[in-house]
C-alpha cells in the first residue's frame, strides 16, 4: 500500500535508482521501512561516515562463502568462532557457523571453506558437545572432503600431555579424507589470543586471494550480541568491589569454601544464571619472591607486579622445562618431570641466573580462572556470588596453594576490589520453557549454578519441578547452603533434594549412589520431560555419574538427551 | 485440691505417638536436615536415642548457613552391665564406624554412642542388633536400664543378683513393636492386633524409673538414689530375699526449691521370687499416682512425699499378691568400685579395670578391642563408668594381665580419682550449663596434690560432677559434690555418705575450679588431723560442722551455713 513516502526527485541518486527504490519504498510496510533505516544507520556507523555512500559499489558478484564451525568446551572456540565471524563479515564473505553440537561430518563435506575451531579438554578428550561429530568424522564410514578446503585452530593446555590432541586429529584426518588446507594448523595454548587473531586473519586473507567469488567489504549492522558485557575482557577487566565473604564450611571440615559476593554495580555485565564469571587473580607474593630468589633475580617492584600479576609461575610444562635447560646450559629433565610439578621445583633442581627478560620469556602469561556464578541477577541485583574452594595440597615435597582460590579466599577481604569478566556459557542454561523440570547434580563447588538456577526460577515464578542431588565429604561440615535448601523445600521452590556425603559412614557415597537409589523417580522425571544438569569436577565425578545415568537410562536415551539439549554439563 | 491441671505437653506426645511410633520412620528419611521433629524427639527417647547437637559449633554454624551441628546419642539397654566379648565387639565397631569413635560408659552400666549422625542411626541399631543388642527403652518416661552390682568375684552372689535385675528387665520392658519396625525394619502385621501396654498403658510413666540390684556390703549401684532399689539379704552366702527401697532420685532444677534429690525410703522386705511382683507394683502405683502436670514433679520420690511413705507402701502392698514384710536390714560399706584383680569361689578370675569418665576412645579403644577379640569371658560396665574382665580363667590370666600391662590399662590411680565420677555435659548433652567429663580430670588433679600434701593421697574420697542439677552422676550422694550452674562455676556439696545413704548439702555457691580447690584445702588438712579411726570426709564435714547433716530430700535445701541463708537467685 502506498504511503506516499517516496524519495524527492533532487535525492542523489541516478532517475533510475529513484524510480526503482520508490518501488520499494512506496509499497513497504512501516516495519520494513524501520528496519532498513537502521540497517542503513549501522553501515553508516560502521564505516564511520557517509563517504561510500555516495559512490555505491558495483552490483556484486557472489560473495565467498565460508563456515566457520567449532567445537567448544569452556565457550572459548566458540567466542573465537564468533570473531572470525565478524571479521569474515565485514570483510564481505557470506559466513556461517555451525556448533559441532548441531552438525555432522556430512553436511561440512558440502562446504568449500571451512574454518574449524576446536578445544582440547581434560586428557585428550574432545568437547563433550563434540563427542557424536569428532566420532563420526575419524569412523571409516566417514564422508570425503575433496571440494572442501579448509583450516584447523586448537585450543589446548600445554600443561596436558595430550595438548590439542582433537585439533591435530582433525586436521590430519580432514586433509586424508580429501580436504585441501588452506593454512597450517595453529596449535593454542592458554594464552589464544595473539595466535588466534593471526590465524584468523592469515586464514581469511588466504582465503579471499585464491578465491574466483569477490569478497565484498560491508560491515553487518551491531546486533545485541555484542552488548555492553564485551566491554570487560581478561584484558580490561572490571574491578567488582568484594561485599559478603564468608566461610561456609565447617571449622572442622577439611575444605575451606567461602561465599563471595560481587558487586558489579556500574559494570553493565549482565550475566544470566548458567554464565562463569572471569577472575584475573594475582600469585601468592610469597611464591614471587621464591621464584625470583631461585632465578638469582633480586626484583625491583616493577618485576615482582609483573610476576604477581602478569605471569603463571605455578604451572610448569616439559617446553618450559626444555627452554630452561637451553638457557642454564643443563639437561632437560625427563618429559614426565614436570607432572605435578611448578616452575619453582625447575628453578631451584637447576639453579641459573637469569636475567628479568630470560624469566619472563620463559614463563606463560597468566591466565584467568572461571567460577560458575551461584546467583541470579533477579533475585540478587547488580551482584555475582561465587562459591571458593580453597585449593591446597602437598606435591614433591612442597605445600601448593591454587592460585585463585587462595587469592579469593584467603588474601582478599571486604571491601577489596577483585579484577573479573563476563565468561558466557550459552550452553548451559535453564529450559526456555519454564515448565521443564530440571534434576540438577552438583556436588561440592558444582552446586553453584544451580543456586543461581533456583533464584532465577523463584524470581521468574517458573512452574517447573526441580531436584538438586548434593554431595560432599561431611553432611555435619560440608552442606554448602543448607539452610537455603531447606527454605526452598519448605517454599515448594525445591521439590526433591537427594544427598550423598562421602566420609560419613565406612562405605564411600557418592552422588551417582544418591542417583541410583532414585533411579524409579529420575526415570519417571525424564519421561516428563525433565532436562538434567551436571556440574563439577570432570574425573572425580561427572565420568561416574554420566556412566550412573546410562546405567539408568540407556546409552541411547542419553545421547538423545544430549542431543536435545536435556544433558547438559558444565564440568571442568 | 480439686483444681483440673492441664495435662504436661509429653503426655500429648505419648498419647499420639501410636506406642512409641510418631513419624520417626519418615522424620529419618529427611535428607535436607540432621534433626527429626520436635514430638519424635520425645518418642525416640523410648528407643534410647536423643537427638543433640555439638554445643562447640553453635556459634559458628548461623555465619555458615548451616542448621546446628545435629548429633544423635544413642544408649543401649545393658541389664546389670553384662556384655560378651563379641557384643562388646560389636559396640566398638558402631562406634567406630556409626559414631564420634569413642564409646562411652555410663553411670547406668551400658554404653552410649555419641555423635551419630541420622543416616546413621538404623546402621548402627541393627549392627548392635546382630548381636542381639538393644536400646529399648534406655531413655524415656519408662523403666530404664537395671543395674545391678558387679561383684564377680562373689560369683553365686553375682549371678544371683544379674539374674534378679535380667528378671525385673524383661518384666518391665515395653511391648510395643515400634523399635522393631522402626529401627529393624520389622514388618507391621496388617490387621493384626492391637499394641497392649500390659502395665505402663499407652502413655506409659509420668517420668524416668530407674532400678538397681544391690549385694551389701557393695552398693556401687547406689540403691538409694534409684527409683527402687532391691537390696539383696543373704544368709549362710544365700540370697534370702531383698529389702525394698523406693523414692531415690537426684534430679532437681537451680532455684526451685519444691525440686530437691531425694534418698529412697525402704519400704519393706520381699522373697527372691517375689521381685517382678513387687517391681510391677511400684512402677503401677507411680503410673496412677504419679504428677502428669509438671514433669518437674514426677519423679517417684515425689509422687512419695506427697502420698505420705505409710499410705505408698499400704498402696503397694494392696496391689501385691503377698505383702511386703519388715524389712531385714544390711550394711553398706562404699559406693566405689574394687579395681584391680580378684578371684571367685570356683577359681575363675576377675579384674576391674579404672576408665576415666567412662570415656573409651583412641590407644585405650584399640587396646580393649583386642582384649575383646579373645573372646575369653565376659565385659561387665560398672554403675562407677568403670570396666571389669570377668570369668577369665586361671590360664587365661597372665596373657590378660600382659595385655593389660602392656597397654597400661592396669594403672590404680589415687583414692580421689578411683571414686571420681562425671557425666557427659558439653558439648554434647543440651542440658549441660557447665562442663564435667572434661573439666573434672583436671581439677582432680589440682585436688590430688592438696590430699598428697596432707598424706591423704591414697584415702578413698567419693566426689562427683555433673555440669547440671539433673544429677546423672549422682553428685548429691556424694562426698563431694559440684554441680554445673554457668559455664566455669558449680555448686559444691559435701557431707554426703561414703556408703552411699546420706545425701550431701549445698556448701559453697558458684565456685570456679580454684575457688573449689581453696575451699577444700583446709577441709582436707583439718581432716587429716582430726579424723577419727575409719571416719569418711563426709562423716568429718558433719561432725565438725561445716555442714548439717542432710536426712532425707525434704530438708537438703534447709540448715544452710549462714553464709548461704540467702538461697540463690538463678
Amino acid at each position: 500500500m502506498s504511503t506516499g513516502v517516496l524519495l524527492p526527485p533532487g535525492a542523489p541518486f541516478a532517475p533510475d535508482q529513484i524510480a526503482a527504490l520508490n518501488g520499494v519504498f512506496g509499497n513497504s510496510t512501516g516495519e520494513q521501512r524501520a528496519w532498513l533505516s537502521g540497517f542503513l544507520a549501522g553501515v553508516v556507523a560502521a564505516s564511520g561516515g557517509g563517504a561510500r555512500l555516495a559512490a555505491p559499489p558495483a552490483p556484486p558478484k557472489a560473495r565467498v562463502p565460508l563456515t566457520i564451525l567449532f567445537g567448544t568446551e569452556s565457550g572459548n572456540s566458540e567466542a573465537l568462532a564468533q570473531r572470525a565471524r565478524r571479521a569474515a563479515a565485514k570483510l564481505g564473505f557470506a559466513v556461517k557457523l555451525a556448533d559441532m553440537a548441531d552438525t555432522t561430518p556430512a553436511r561440512m563435506a558440502a562446504v568449500p571453506n571451512l574454518m574449524l575451531i576446536v578445544a582440547t579438554w581434560g586428557e585428550g578428550d574432545p568437547p563433550q558437545r563434540a563427542v557424536d561429530f569428532h566420532e563420526a568424522l575419524l569412523a571409516a564410514g566417514a564422508p570425503r572432503f575433496e571440494k572442501t578446503r579448509f583450516a584447523v585452530l586448537s585450543l589446548g593446555d600445554r600443561a596436558y600431555v595430550q595438548f590439542c590432541e582433537i585439533g591435530r586429529q582433525m586436521d590430519e584426518r580432514l586433509a586424508a579424507l580429501g580436504g585441501a588446507r588452506i593454512v597450517d594448523r595453529v596449535d593454542c595454548d592458554l594464552d589464544f589470543e595473539t595466535a588466534a587473531a593471526s590465524w584468523i586473519d592469515s586464514t581469511l586473507d588466504r582465503i579471499a586471494k585464491e578465491s574466483t567469488e569477490t569478497v565484498m567489504a560491508v560491515e553487518e549492522a551491531v546486533t545485541a550480541d555484542f552488548g555492553a558485557a564485551e566491554t570487560w575482557t581478561r584484558a580490561n577487566p572490571f574491578a567488582g568491589e568484594i561485599g559478603e565473604h564468608a566461610r561456609l564450611t565447617g571449622s572442622r571440615s577439611i575444605s575451606d569454601t567461602r561465599h563471595l559476593e560481587i558487586s558489579l554495580e556500574g559494570s553493565g555485565i549482565a550475566y544470566e544464571p548458567g554464565d562463569a564469571l572471569g577472575i584475573v587473580p594475582r600469585n601468592d607474593p610469597e611464591l614471587v619472591d621464591a621464584v625470583l630468589k631461585a632465578a638469582g633475580l633480586a626484583g625491583e617492584a616493577s618485576l615482582r607486579d609483573a610476576l604477581r600479576d602478569r605471569f603463571d609461575i605455578t604451572t610448569l610444562t616439559a617446553k618450559q622445562a626444555a627452554d630452561h635447560a637451553a638457557l642454564a646450559g643443563t639437561t632437560a629433565p625427563a618429559a614426565d618431570w614436570v607432572v605435578g610439578r611448578q616452575v619453582i621445583d625447575l628453578l631451584e633442581a637447576a639453579p641459573h641466573k637469569f636475567s628479568p627478560q630470560q624469566l619472563t620469556t620463559l614463563l606463560r602469561p597468566l591466565p584467568p580462572r572461571y567460577y560458575s556464578i551461584a546467583s541470579s541477577r533477579k533475585s540478587v541485583g547488580e551482584e555475582a556470588h561465587l562459591l571458593v574452594a580453597g585449593v591446597r595440597y602437598e606435591a614433591h615435597g612442597r605445600a601448593r596453594a591454587g592460585v585463585a582460590s587462595i587469592d579469593m579466599n584467603e588474601r582478599r577481604k571486604s571491601g577489596d576490589k577483585l579484577d573479573v569478566f563476563l565468561r558466557p556459557n550459552p550452553h548451559f542454561r535453564l529450559p526456555a520453557d519454564p515448565s521443564r523440570p530440571i534434576v540438577m547434580i552438583g556436588p561440592g563447588t558444582g552446586v553453584a549454578p544451580f543456586r543461581g538456577f533456583l533464584q532465577e526460577r523463584e524470581a521468574t515464578g517458573a512452574k517447573g519441578k526441580n531436584w538438586l542431588v548434593f554431595g560432599h565429604r561431611n553432611f555435619m561440615h560440608d552442606f554448602l547452603y543448607q539452610l537455603e535448601w531447606q527454605d526452598w523445600i519448605k517454599e515448594g521452590l525445591l521439590t526433591r533434594l537427594d544427598v550423598a556425603f562421602s566420609r560419613d559412614q565406612p562405605e564411600k557415597r557418592y552422588v551417582q549412589h544418591a542417583l541410583w537409589d532414585a533411579r524409579d523417580e529420575l526415570t519417571g522425571w525424564v519421561k516428563d520431560g525433565a532436562a538434567l544438569y551436571v556440574c563439577g569436577d570432570m574425573a572425580a565425578m561427572a565420568k561416574d555419574v554420566h556412566e550412573m545415568l546410562t546405567n539408568i537410562l540407556s546409552k541411547e536415551q542419553l545421547d538423545q538427551l544430549r542431543r536435545d539439549g536435556r544433558y547438559l554439563r558444565d564440568v571442568y | 485440691m480439686n483444681e483440673i491441671r492441664p495435662l504436661s505437653a509429653n503426655e500429648g506426645i505419648k498419647t499420639r505417638s501410636n506406642f512409641l511410633r510418631g513419624t520417626i520412620a519418615e522424620g529419618l528419611t529427611i535428607p535436607e536436615t540432621g534433626a527429626i521433629a520436635d514430638d519424635d524427639q520425645q518418642v525416640t527417647k523410648f528407643h534410647g536415642i536423643y537427638l543433640q547437637d555439638d554445643r562447640d559449633l553453635r556459634a559458628e554454624r548461623g555465619r555458615q548457613r548451616m542448621e546446628k551441628a545435629f548429633i544423635f546419642m544413642a544408649r543401649m539397654r545393658v541389664p546389670s552391665g553384662l556384655l560378651t566379648p563379641a557384643q562388646y565387639l560389636a559396640a566398638d565397631k558402631m562406634a567406630r564406624e556409626r559414631g564420634n569413635g569413642t564409646l562411652r560408659f555410663t553411670t547406668r552400666q551400658t554404653i552410649q554412642f555419641h555423635g551419630i549422625l541420622k543416616r546413621n542411626l538404623r546402621p548402627l541399631i541393627q549392627g548392635l542388633a546382630q548381636e542381639m543388642l538393644d536400646t529399648i527403652a534406655a531413655c524415656g518416661d519408662v523403666n530404664r536400664n537395671v543395674c545391678a552390682a558387679v561383684v564377680p568375684w562373689r560369683r553365686a552372689g553375682h549371678a544371683a543378683v544379674t539374674k534378679t535385675a535380667e528378671d525385673i528387665a524383661n518384666h518391665l520392658l515395653p511391648h510395643s513393636r515400634a523399635w522393631h519396625e522402626i529401627w529393624l525394619g520389622e514388618e507391621r502385621v496388617a490387621g493384626g492386633p492391637e499394641d497392649v501396654e500390659p502395665i505402663y498403658g499407652r502413655t506409659y510413666l509420668p517420668r524416668k524409673f530407674k532400678i538397681g540390684v544391690a549385694l551389701p556390703p557393695y552398693n556401687d549401684v547406689d540403691a538409694f538414689a534409684q527409683d527402687l532399689s532391691f537390696v539383696a539379704i543373704e544368709k549362710r552366702g544365700k540370697i534370702v530375699g531383698y529389702d525394698v527401697i523406693a523414692g531415690g532420685g537426684m534430679g532437681m532444677t537451680h532455684g526451685e526449691r519444691e525440686t530437691y534429690p531425694r534418698s529412697g525410703s525402704v519400704l519393706g522386705h520381699c522373697k527372691p521370687d517375689q521381685v517382678p511382683e513387687v517391681a510391677e507394683m511400684v512402677v503401677t502405683m507411680q503410673r496412677d499416682h504419679g504428677d502428669r502436670s509438671n514433669r518437674k514433679a514426677a519423679r517417684l520420690k515425689y509422687t512419695i512425699d506427697r502420698m505420705g511413705l505409710d499410705a505408698f507402701i499400704a498402696g503397694v502392698n494392696e496391689r501385691l499378691s503377698v505383702k511386703l514384710e519388715k524389712a531385714k536390714g544390711f550394711v553398706f560399706e562404699t559406693t566405689g568400685d574394687r579395681l584391680g584383680w580378684s578371684e571367685d569361689e570356683t577359681g575363675l578370675h576377675h579384674v576391674t579395670l579404672y576408665i576415666e569418665n567412662g570415656r573409651v576412645g583412641g590407644a585405650m579403644r584399640d587396646a580393649l578391642r583386642d582384649i575383646a577379640a579373645l573372646n575369653i569371658g565376659r565385659f561387665i560396665i560398672t554403675a562407677n563408668q568403670n570396666l571389669a574382665l570377668s570369668d577369665i580363667p586361671a590360664a587365661e590370666k597372665d596373657r590378660i594381665a600382659g595385655l593389660l600391662k602392656k597397654h597400661g590399662l592396669d594403672g590404680q590411680p589415687g583414692g580421689l580419682r578411683r571414686n571420681a565420677v562425671a557425666c557427659v555435659a558439653l558439648p554434647t548433652c543440651g542440658l549441660a550449663l557447665a562442663e564435667s567429663e572434661r573439666f573434672l580430670p583436671s581439677l582432680v588433679t589440682l585436688l590430688e596434690a592438696e590430699l598428697a600434701a596432707v598424706g591423704l593421697a591414697e584415702h578413698e574420697i567419693a566426689i562427683r560432677m555433673t555440669g547440671c542439677p539433673n544429677g546423672c552422676a549422682r553428685p548429691y550422694m556424694s562426698e563431694i559434690g559440684l554441680v554445673g550452674r554457668s559455664p566455669g562455676l558449680y555448686n559444691l556439696y559435701l557431707g554426703g555418705a561414703h556408703d552411699g545413704t546420706r545425701l550431701s548439702k549445698l556448701h559453697a555457691i558458684d565456685v570456679d575450679g580454684d575457688a573449689i580447690v581453696a575451699n577444700l584445702k583446709p577441709l582436707f588438712a583439718d581432716y587429716a588431723k582430726d579424723r577419727k579411726k575409719n571416719e569418711s570426709f563426709g562423716d568429718y564435714v558433719i561432725r565438725a560442722g561445716v555442714v548439717a547433716r542432710t536426712n532425707n530430700g525434704l530438708d537438703f535445701h534447709d540448715n544452710l551455713s549462714a553464709a548461704l541463708t540467702v538461697w540463690p537467685e538463678i
